[in-house]
């Protein structure tokens, strides 16, 4: 009654408008909060607030620490960092604003400004703060960044550094230590093994050939092969010591009842040099090394095949351990080759020609690495390049299905293979091949995945419709040596055609259905 | 020779290419692109003589014959170059002044032929099988300089094609993207000194592990293993820098440094940028990318100050250097 009416609304304007706005700075020695005290100085404006940023005088003014929970130890401290730069929120994160941050109420509204709309989101979840992500705050964490010596008075000059010196490292080690690519080093480092065993092999045979070939030249005409040559050396010695008893021995390492004999005549009529006790003595050491390293690569392309069924079962089905294997090593991790699309993986390996087609404008090549694969061999000549493309548009499927399908399964390999296999005769013969839903039902059948068939069905109808038209554009350059194949076989052209040119995208659109219905079903992130 | 840390080019490439190791397009052929580098950093060596002497008064010229990278010491000075050689460095000494450079915190050792040397934290020791040079002060003291090869350091190599000013010196905070094993990291971490901080981001894991050795050694080195592309991930353990030096080869380079220069780069605050034009876009000349980049990084308040090309150590690479202006009011009543 006695109250002016100006009052009571200015009152009720007043209730309705406190609202608190708090800021969550995360430092390598504790979570800080700061609160923003609104002052006239510092408006709303972006520009306003930049500039009171930089001067510690005003800027201490609108901001006031409200609280600061520096970490326990080192430990805690980095399972702290890794939850903030992962966007989770961490149990001590959670607590501390629990404490510090004053529940929203009707009078009251709350706000978090935090660094990161990932961790906003958390914090959002989990404790049901609003949080802000926005140019002001970016434009305030900044100013905090600048200042934080000075407005964490709790810490001494010098005590943030040594903090981030500390954790830089923890941070660093931890990120090498736990390395996601672990099986995918081991692949990369024995497919690399391999690779120079091969050539020290064959450059260290020849050494032996050379070498033995004073003392027996007949022998490398007898025995081509560089491993058997090397057991053989080792087996002959003395070539004057050879006799008929020998015989025995001999056809067992050369396999050959009528080479041995050859050696035995050789032997005896051989125009090769005697050779002194310690020569010989040398040259078998060193033929004892090459025949164990042959034995040793054996056993390393043994253990390479079986981490390919391991790690890609199914891009082993398809391409070959050795040429999968090749693929991963180049693209860093299966991981990174499953992100990359087909037609990269076509041409890994082709950089160099890549870039020089580029460069001149000239044409592309059209395969890479994957051409060491025995589909490329055996396609003719004009058809290499199809082949390779379908292939590459496969061996990306597989290694994404390898990449993120839990299920040990080889079966989606197979089949790609077969489909692959189908796509060869269909060039040579005219064979149609199988449609794509076909066999992915079919495999998903095979791994106990039905629940999936109905989502690759639907999928396959939609993109029939509007892929179809669309997609001849695009690879217009593709399409100009296309049409070659089908004009001898004059009947069979239109339904190939419709049936091959949605196929090229819809395999790895279909795919990536397929993995999305799978996500939620188990840890897809087991591999990563 | 790709993974050998003392492999001197390919080492290097390696470590260089392995930024964008776990993801860029082509990464993969990294290790054999060093060894090329290396190969043909050697043949250009020749060239080097005449480039040198653009900051040295000129006096000395023609001892270009001398190969670029590969080449062992060829004078008196051969210091077995794998830190084994502990006094082999000093053994020349006697031939060689060291001099104060025109930027703080680096220096030129003259003796047959200039060369850029910092001074070492780490007396003793050479981070990647660098010569070091050890100078007897008055006071009987020794100093020990390590030679900074630009050959293998953009930063060097800028410093020798005459850039201005790298904003780089004594006391300084340093964002370092792309730090590979740290080799030029290590330079840097001499130059800022004991009062200056270096904070090296590196991607890959294989070449983050030398870093991680290196940054054991020198405490103003702090080594982050993360994405460039993510600045968020890292925001713990950078404060706001002084300077953010870029080498990260990648077609979104400006991107990234910018990303990293609105969270951690003070007002007025310079960026120092390495690009290699073939990595943003190999189909398009060299200036014109080099053109588009800094068109790029002026849309995000970088403004260029200065471009300078690494030629002839480096091909189509340029170096560019620019200042940070949070606020365009700023600018203007500046």
């Amino acid at each position: 009654m006695g109250i002016p009416l100006v009052e009571i609304l200015a009152f009720f304007r007043k209730a309705e408008r406190t609202l608190s706005f708090f800021i969550l700075h995360e430092t390598a020695s504790g979570y800080a909060l700061f609160e923003r005290i609104e002052s006239e100085e510092i408006g709303q404006e972006l520009e306003e607030v930049q500039q009171s940023v930089t001067d510690l005088a005003r800027f201490s003014k609108s901001i006031k620490l409200r609280s600061f929970a520096p970490f326990k130890s080192a430990a805690h401290a980095l399972e702290n960092i890794m939850d903030v730069s992962e966007g989770v929120v961490n149990p001590s994160l959670k607590a501390f604003l629990e404490m510090n941050m004053p529940k929203a109420s009707k009078k009251q509204a709350v706000q978090l400004g935090v660094s990161e709309s990932n961790l906003g989101g958390g914090i959002k979840a989990e404790l049901g703060y609003d949080c802000v992500h926005n140019d002001i705050v970016r434009e305030l964490l900044r100013g905090i960044r600048l200042h934080a010596d000075r407005l964490l008075a709790q810490l001494k000059e010098g005590d943030l550094d040594k903090a981030q010196l500390g954790l830089g490292h923890a941070y660093s080690r931890a990120k090498v230590k736990f390395n996601v690519n672990r099986a995918d080093n081991m692949i990369m480092q024995s497919i690399n093994l391999l690779d120079q065993l091969d050539k020290d092999v064959n450059t260290f045979s020849m050494r032996v050939r050379e070498w033995y070939g004073w003392h027996f030249p007949e022998l490398v005409k007898i025995c081509s092969d560089n491993g058997i040559y090397a057991k053989l050396v080792r087996l002959i010695k003395n070539k004057g010591d050879l006799g008929e008893d020998s015989l025995e021995q001999l056809e067992a390492v050369a396999g050959d009842p009528i080479k041995a004999k050859q050696i035995l005549d050789a032997a005896r009529a051989s125009m090769g040099t005697d050779i002194s006790e310690i020569d010989m003595t040398n040259i078998l050491s060193f033929a004892e090394r090459v025949v164990s390293l042959t034995d040793y690569r054996k056993q390393l392309h043994g253990y390479l095949v079986s981490k390919m069924h391991q790690v890609a079962p199914n891009l082993s089905a398809l391409i070959g351990e050795m040429v999968g294997a090749r693929l991963i090593a180049h693209a860093g991790s299966l991981t990174n080759l499953a992100k990359y699309p087909a037609s990269t993986v076509q041409i890994l390996g082709a950089e160099k020609a890549l870039f020089r087609a580029l460069k001149t404008k000239g044409n592309t090549p059209k395969y890479g690495l994957i051409y060491h694969s025995t589909f490329i061999g055996r396609a003719a000549q004009k058809n290499k390049g199809r082949i390779s493309r379908v292939l590459a548009n496969k061996c990306s499927i597989a290694s994404r299905i390898d990449c993120f399908l839990d299920k040990p399964t080889s079966k989606f390999g197979e089949l790609l293979r077969e489909q692959v296999e189908e796509r060869v005769k269909f060039y040579e013969e005219g064979v149609t091949p199988r449609k794509n839903a076909e066999v992915m039902q079919k495999a998903l059948a095979a791994v106990g995945m039905e629940d999936l068939i109905d989502a690759v069905v639907e999928d396959d109808d939609e993109e029939d419709a509007e892929e179809a038209p669309k997609k001849r554009k695009s690879d217009s350059d593709e399409e100009d040596e296309e049409p070659k194949t089908p004009k001898k076989k004059s009947k069979k052209d239109k339904s190939e055609k419709k049936e091959k040119t949605p196929k090229k995208d819809k395999t790895p659109k279909k795919e990536k259905s397929e993995k999305k219905d799978k996500t939620p079903k188990s840890s897809k992130k087991e591999k990563k | 020779m790709a993974y050998e840390r003392g492999g001197r080019g390919g080492g290097r490439g390696g470590g260089r290419g392995g930024f964008g190791g776990d993801r860029g397009g082509f990464g993969g052929d990294r290790g054999g692109r060093g060894g090329a580098r290396g190969g043909f950093g050697g043949g250009r060596g020749g060239a080097r003589g005449g480039a040198v002497s653009k900051f040295g008064g000129g006096g000395r010229g023609g001892a270009g014959g001398r190969g670029g990278r590969g080449a062992p010491g060829g004078r008196g000075r051969g210091a077995p170059r794998g830190g084994a050689g502990g006094r082999g460095g000093a053994r020349g000494g006697a031939k060689v002044v060291v001099e104060p450079h025109r930027h703080e915190g680096i220096f030129i050792a003259r003796g047959k032929e200039d060369m850029l040397v910092t001074k070492n934290l780490v007396v003793g020791e050479s981070v990647y099988g660098e010569k070091r040079i050890s100078v007897d002060n008055a006071d009987q003291t020794k100093t020990e300089y390590r030679v900074w090869n630009p050959f293998r350091s953009k930063l060097a190599a800028g410093v020798l094609g005459g850039v201005d000013n790298i904003h780089i010196g004594p006391g300084k905070k340093v964002l370092y993207l792309g730090a590979a094993s740290g080799t030029s990291v290590s330079h840097v971490a001499d130059v800022v000194g004991p009062t200056g901080l270096v904070f090296a981001v590196e991607f890959s894991h294989r070449p983050g592990r030398d870093l991680i050795n290196m940054a054991k050694k020198r405490t103003n080195v702090i080594p982050i293993i993360e994405d460039a592309r993510h600045p968020h991930k890292y925001r713990m353990l950078v404060p706001m820098v002084d300077v953010i030096f870029a080498d990260v080869a990648q077609p979104d380079q400006a991107r990234i440094v910018t990303m990293n220069a609105h969270m951690f780069l003070k007002n007025g605050g310079h960026v120092v940028i390495s690009v290699k034009a073939n990595c943003i876009d190999s189909t398009v000349a060299a200036d014109i990318v080099f053109a588009k980049e800094v068109k790029k990084l002026e849309e995000e308040r970088v403004k260029a100050q200065e471009q300078l090309t690494l030629e002839p150590y480096e091909r189509d690479h340029a170096l560019v250097i620019g200042v940070y202006r949070r606020q365009k009011k700023a600018k203007t009543s500046e």
